[in-house]
């Protein structure tokens, strides 16, 4: 397939890399040049616009960080919008909020250009390793069409309903990935506070119900004492805001996911928003009274 | 000597409030986007003018008592804003609760122009404003706020200046952060009193003599005991304030984890329909989760 890449970061860089492992020949743009060279010298073609990305391709993805960035790359000057011929389909793979992906779908579907919000899970090793968690809003027909794309990213595809719907799904997934660290950083916290190593403890752990993915990844680079990301404390503290907002729409009540959003502000306030979201165990220390050794 | 004051927002607040300008000498003229709410007002002779603009074309000073972020915005720079009609030298008084940030933009704005710029949002609610004892917290530049003392000190009773503008706001979303949680506070400790078979009312006035004694403990607490949940201020006016105080806190990285908690009980108030009733009704949110307790 002909596939536009718009959004050549940690994550989709290697995202794009697979598609063309897959097979598919893939063209990019990227407001900074130096971001496209890994991809120009894996043989991606070269791009001027996300327009001309558009018009070279019949399927247009987008990987950004948010939903300004979302709605420039779609509907800007310049944008996908321009290039797009019949039947395009428009792929954002970025975090943003359900209400910001019906709104940018509704104005592409205007134009013609069917639009999916599938945004991912999984982080950068999943990203690398093609095995992300993909959840996908927006029309089924224009899901079966690019399926083979988003196979060729992740190891978990999943329709989850229309336009938004993926979003939804993420915002979800973002509640317990927020709170699972923080519930992980208070646990092992606890067990080294009252003078338990909190290494034996994870392990223990691992065998029971308080089995997580996120135990057992984060947990240990919690015990690493490995705060390099991976995924950077203040992109959590975006997600857990979009949710928090979407939770005063709807009239919501978040207590566990409200009180995880104030430990993010905290990690971004003391400078803790560049390393990884495990950092967290770092805040709690200092609220317990003083970094660990 | 009486100043030419325009008035917008003739809501439980402002019509008061015009009405103690009035005593206190000044020459009131009005705008209102439904004229009906001004009827009682013209009926005793109070000009109404078409547009903020001509308002703005014959005062020295506007005020404005509205509900949100955007209506100020509106008012002041939308077609026929009070921009366009204010003379340099002229200032803009919005005493409505609206982002520290919209109130700073604002300011910048007018001073373009020479116009100046004061954030008095108020404490006190309607009986505040029908006595004329409201708390007044002024953002502005000195020389701004001693013009229009005259007329704070009309409506008020305690002057604070907090700082430039946007400080008053900031003041404000400081009040609001204690008292909806106080309000919480009151709520919790009266099921805990109702829950343990003891006399709610009699906790409530034996605190009231000590160091829990509080204004809202006295206003809310009583109207909590008395199932009297008719606004005074309706709770969604709380809850937007919320929305706005803590986007602010999440920008600037600091952790509020009670008030986060607070803002899930008015999500909760929300989403049982009880948008337009008084705050105290935070209290049958706690007992919606106990049906039958």
């Amino acid at each position: 397939m002909e596939v536009g890449f718009i959004g050549l970061g940690l994550m989709g860089r290697p995202m794009a890399l697979n598609l063309i492992k897959a097979g598919h020949t893939v063209h990019v743009w990227s407001r900074r040049r130096e971001s496209m060279r890994a991809l120009l010298e894996a043989g991606a073609g070269d791009c001027a616009s996300a327009a001309d990305v558009a018009r070279r391709a019949a399927v247009t993805i987008s990987m950004v960080a948010d939903a300004p960035d979302v709605e420039q790359v779609a509907l800007g000057p310049a944008g996908v919008a321009e290039g797009a011929g019949e039947g395009h389909v428009h792929i954002d793979m970025s975090t943003i909020a359900p209400a910001a992906a019906q709104s940018i779908a509704a104005r592409l579907a205007a134009q013609g250009i069917a639009a999916l919000d599938a945004p991912v899970s999984g982080g950068e090793g999943g990203a690398i390793a093609g095995s992300l968690t993909i959840m996908v809003g927006g029309e089924a027909a224009a899901f079966e069409r690019v399926l083979p794309l988003f196979e060729a990213m992740g190891s978990s595809v999943t329709r989850i309903g229309e336009a938004g719907a993926g979003q939804v799904a993420k915002a979800c997934n973002q509640i317990l990935t927020g709170v699972g660290v923080a519930a992980v950083a208070e646990a092992l916290n606890f067990a080294r506070k009252s003078g338990v190593d909190a290494a034996p403890v994870r392990e223990a752990l691992l065998g029971g119900f308080a089995w997580s993915r996120i135990l057992e990844n984060h947990g240990q680079r919690m015990l690493d004492r490995n705060f390099q990301p991976g995924f950077k404390a203040w992109m959590h503290h975006k997600d857990m805001r979009i949710v928090m907002d979407e939770a005063h729409r709807l009239g919501l009540a978040l207590p566990a996911a409200a009180a995880t959003a104030q430990l993010f502000s905290a990690m971004l306030g003391s400078g803790l928003g560049e390393d990884d979201s495990v950092a967290m165990l770092k805040l709690l220390e200092r609220m317990s009274g003083g970094p660990g050794e | 000597m009486g100043m030419k004051v325009g008035f917008i927002g003739l809501g439980v607040m402002g019509e008061p409030m015009v009405r103690h300008l009035r005593a206190a000498g000044h020459e009131v003229a009005l705008w209102a986007r439904r004229p009906e709410s001004a009827a009682a007002l013209v009926a005793e002779g109070v000009p109404l003018c078409a547009t903020p603009a001509q308002l703005a074309a014959r005062s020295e000073v506007v005020v404005t008592i509205v509900t949100a972020s955007a209506d100020v915005e509106a008012l002041a720079f939308g077609a026929q804003g009070l921009a366009e009609g204010f003379a340099s030298g002229a200032i803009h008084l919005d005493m409505s609760t609206i982002s520290p940030a919209t109130a700073r933009s604002l300011a910048a704005r007018y001073a373009e122009r020479g116009i100046g710029w004061v954030d008095a949002p108020v404490s006190g609610g309607a009986q505040g404003a029908r006595e004329a004892t409201l708390a007044i917290m002024a953002g502005a530049e000195a020389a701004a706020l001693a013009r229009v003392r005259p007329l704070l000190e009309a409506m008020g009773k305690r002057i604070v200046h907090i700082g430039p503008p946007g400080a008053g706001q900031v003041a404000k979303a400081c009040n609001q952060m204690i008292m909806v949680s106080t309000i919480q506070a009151c709520a919790e400790a009266l099921r805990l009193a109702a829950a343990h078979g003891v006399d709610a009312a009699a906790v409530r006035t034996a605190l009231m003599a000590g160091s829990a004694g509080s204004r809202v403990l006295e206003v809310m607490g009583d109207k909590m005991l008395r199932r009297d949940f008719a606004a005074g201020i309706e709770a969604r006016l709380h809850h937007k304030d919320f929305a706005i105080l803590m986007d602010e806190a999440a920008k600037l990285g600091v952790p509020l984890p009670v008030a986060a908690q607070v803002w899930q009980q008015l999500n909760a108030l929300m989403g049982q329909g009880m948008a337009r009733d008084d705050t105290s009704s935070l209290l049958r949110v706690l007992e919606a989760a106990q049906p039958g307790a």
